[in-house]
């Protein structure tokens, strides 16, 4: 059984599309990393899975159980951060924060939370108004954490915070995942999903376009090749016509780089018939794999689904 | 890790919101309670009372109605004091706490993005409105009940005279709670439908308007007499109140009240929050 399980999820906001016919699941102890643009459906997919909006169809299952909007469905049990992270301006962060904490249920965190308060370096002693966008952040990434989770949604949680921060929340979600937790993990940030995630889906009007482990998302986009020729022989012009999708990245005296999709057979076959001095394969980053998906003129590319790696872990 | 089938009640929540609006609450009561003294504090001395009738008997019927209506016309020392329970300045402090208080606990927790924490905490919508509701409905009773013992203050302190039938006013004050709680629901049934803070307390002060010159207008102009049924004012009546409780007028407010907390608990259970 899955963690959190999303069947054929759709949600219209009248006749603006909010998601179209999500389908995914995490397995306990993963970290899935939701990716996509502005306006592509992921806040959305996120309220609907914390029960704040109501689905048009499909649905949502957590820890076993259907969500159900506006019921709390499973709340004790999941951590929230929501993108962005507003809370009530005159009191200390500490008394918000057990407020938030004590409903549906008392205070038993505030051992936890003070620990995290100084791993995150941050005076819960002042009042929320009076702390700066970073500072607010923490506050955020504290309120999701404080009661241990079995279950972190988290928007955006690096929005604001410094290198340094950045990297401890990071930190935090890989020892959640540890200890069992399961952790959707929204994000702009490609670097991030992919320093943390072992998943991915990327949304794109909607649409979930691709699910798949971060390596694979990598490896499905563009490929390169750089090839330098002996003793700076001129680099050839790329037959197009004998070598459809080839494109001429970047062109020097006596070096070509190339992209490309599926294998290298063709382009290689083409290249021995000159003098090769070396070449090179360029890594693809995510961030490169990601703007494929969302290149104007390209068809989203078909979604291929690959199985959640199970990971068993021991329970948070 | 704690499993739980069922969010038991928020009274965190319904604490919080308690002490958030405790000031307000004490502000206004105050202004109602000292309002009662001072009023009672005017008419105990009867020459001035005697000066007050006749200064009165030239107003335009207008002005007559603004300042006590039908409980004037009874031209006795309850009548006048009955002036501190329908004083406009009385109503405004009501309406203004009717109309602030639920708009911003829901609408207004949902304008600052707070609602949406407090919603991912184990707490189910309704558990949320009821909150709301509670703390609207009981404060608009506690605040009539201010005013009455405003009346018992006043009471144990001037000598009118002549014995003050506080049962009269405890019923008057009941009757009024009643009134104000049922605008304390419209106003939940406002804050639970639209978007913002400010579109909530614009609907329920329109509604309030409407309600209150169609009142006047009832009274002023006979062929007029008919918009008595649609406006909530009617339903206090001072000659009723004063032979007894009025059963058909509470019935009907307490209808209004429940039909409205029950419209906004149901839209705002189904409609989706512009978080």
């Amino acid at each position: 059984m899955k963690t959190l399980e999303v069947r054929s999820l759709t949600k219209w906001y009248g006749s603006v599309r909010g998601a179209e016919d999500v389908t995914f699941a995490i397995a306990r102890g993963e970290i899935f990393g939701y990716l996509g643009p502005n306006g592509s459906g992921k806040t959305t997919t996120l309220r609907c899975i914390m029960g704040l909006l109501r689905p048009t169809s499909g649905e949502v299952r957590v820890l076993g159980r259907r969500v159900r909007a506006g019921r709390g469905t499973e709340h004790a049990r999941i951590g929230y951060l929501p993108g962005e992270f507003r809370l009530w301006g005159w009191p200390r962060g500490r008394r918000s924060l057990s407020v938030l904490a004590s409903l549906g249920g008392g205070d038993d965190w505030k051992k936890h939370r003070e620990e995290l308060a100084e791993r995150l370096d941050l005076d819960l002693n002042r009042r929320v108004g009076d702390l700066s966008k970073g500072n607010r952040q923490k506050v955020g990434v504290l309120y999701a954490f404080q009661h241990q989770p079995e279950v972190l949604v988290l928007d955006e949680p690096t929005t604001g915070l410094d290198p340094l921060m950045r990297q401890i929340v990071l930190d935090l979600i890989r020892e959640a995942a540890d200890a069992g937790a399961t952790v959707l993990l929204s994000s702009h940030d490609l670097s991030e999903v992919s320093a943390v995630c072992g998943r991915a889906g990327i949304l794109r009007e909607g649409r979930l376009v691709e699910l798949a482990p971060i390596s694979k998302i990598v490896q499905q986009g563009q490929r390169r090749l750089k090839i330098w020729f002996t003793d700076g022989a001129p680099a050839p012009d790329v037959p197009t016509d004998r070598l459809p999708g080839v494109q001429v990245i970047e062109r020097q005296p006596g070096m070509l780089h190339l992209a490309y999709y599926g294998t290298a057979e063709a382009v290689l076959k083409w290249i021995a018939q000159f003098p090769v001095d070396r070449i090179a394969t360029p890594q693809t980053s995510l961030e490169e794999a990601f703007i494929q998906y969302y290149e104007i003129d390209r068809p989203a590319p078909q979604m291929q689904a690959a199985p959640a790696p199970h990971k068993e872990a021991p329970h948070a | 890790m704690r499993k739980t089938e069922r969010p038991p009640f928020p009274l965190t929540l319904l604490w919080f919101w308690f002490r958030r609006t405790l000031l307000v609450w004490t502000g206004i009561a105050l202004a109602i309670y000292l309002m009662q003294i001072a009023v009672c504090g005017i008419i105990h001395d009867n020459e001035s009372v005697k000066a007050f009738l006749k200064f009165l008997d030239m107003f335009p019927a207008v002005l007559k109605i603004a300042l006590g209506g039908e409980m004037v016309q009874m031209g006795r020392t309850p009548g006048l004091i009955a002036i501190g329970y329908q004083h406009p300045f009385v109503l405004f402090l009501y309406m203004l706490f009717a109309v602030g208080v639920p708009t911003g606990f829901l609408a207004g927790e949902v304008q600052k993005g707070t609602m949406e924490l407090i919603l991912s905490r184990p707490i189910t919508k309704l558990q949320v409105y009821v909150c709301a509701g509670f703390l609207t409905i009981t404060g608009m009773f506690a605040l009539a009940m201010v005013m009455f013992l405003g009346t018992v203050t006043a009471v144990n302190i001037y000598n009118f005279g002549e014995p003050i039938p506080l049962d009269l006013f405890f019923r008057i004050a009941v009757n009024g709670g009643l009134l104000a709680s049922t605008v304390g629901a419209v106003a939940l049934l406002a804050a639970a439908s639209f978007r913002g803070r400010n579109l909530a307390v614009g609907v329920t002060a329109a509604f309030l308007v409407v309600n209150y010159f169609a009142w006047i207008l009832c009274q002023l102009w006979p062929r007029m007499y008919f918009l008595r049924h649609i406006t909530l004012f009617n339903y206090v009546k001072g000659p009723k109140v004063w032979v007894g409780w009025p059963l058909d007028d509470i019935g009907v407010l307490a209808a209004v009240l429940i039909f409205a907390l029950t419209a906004g608990g149901i839209v705002w259970h189904r409609r989706d929050l512009p978080l």
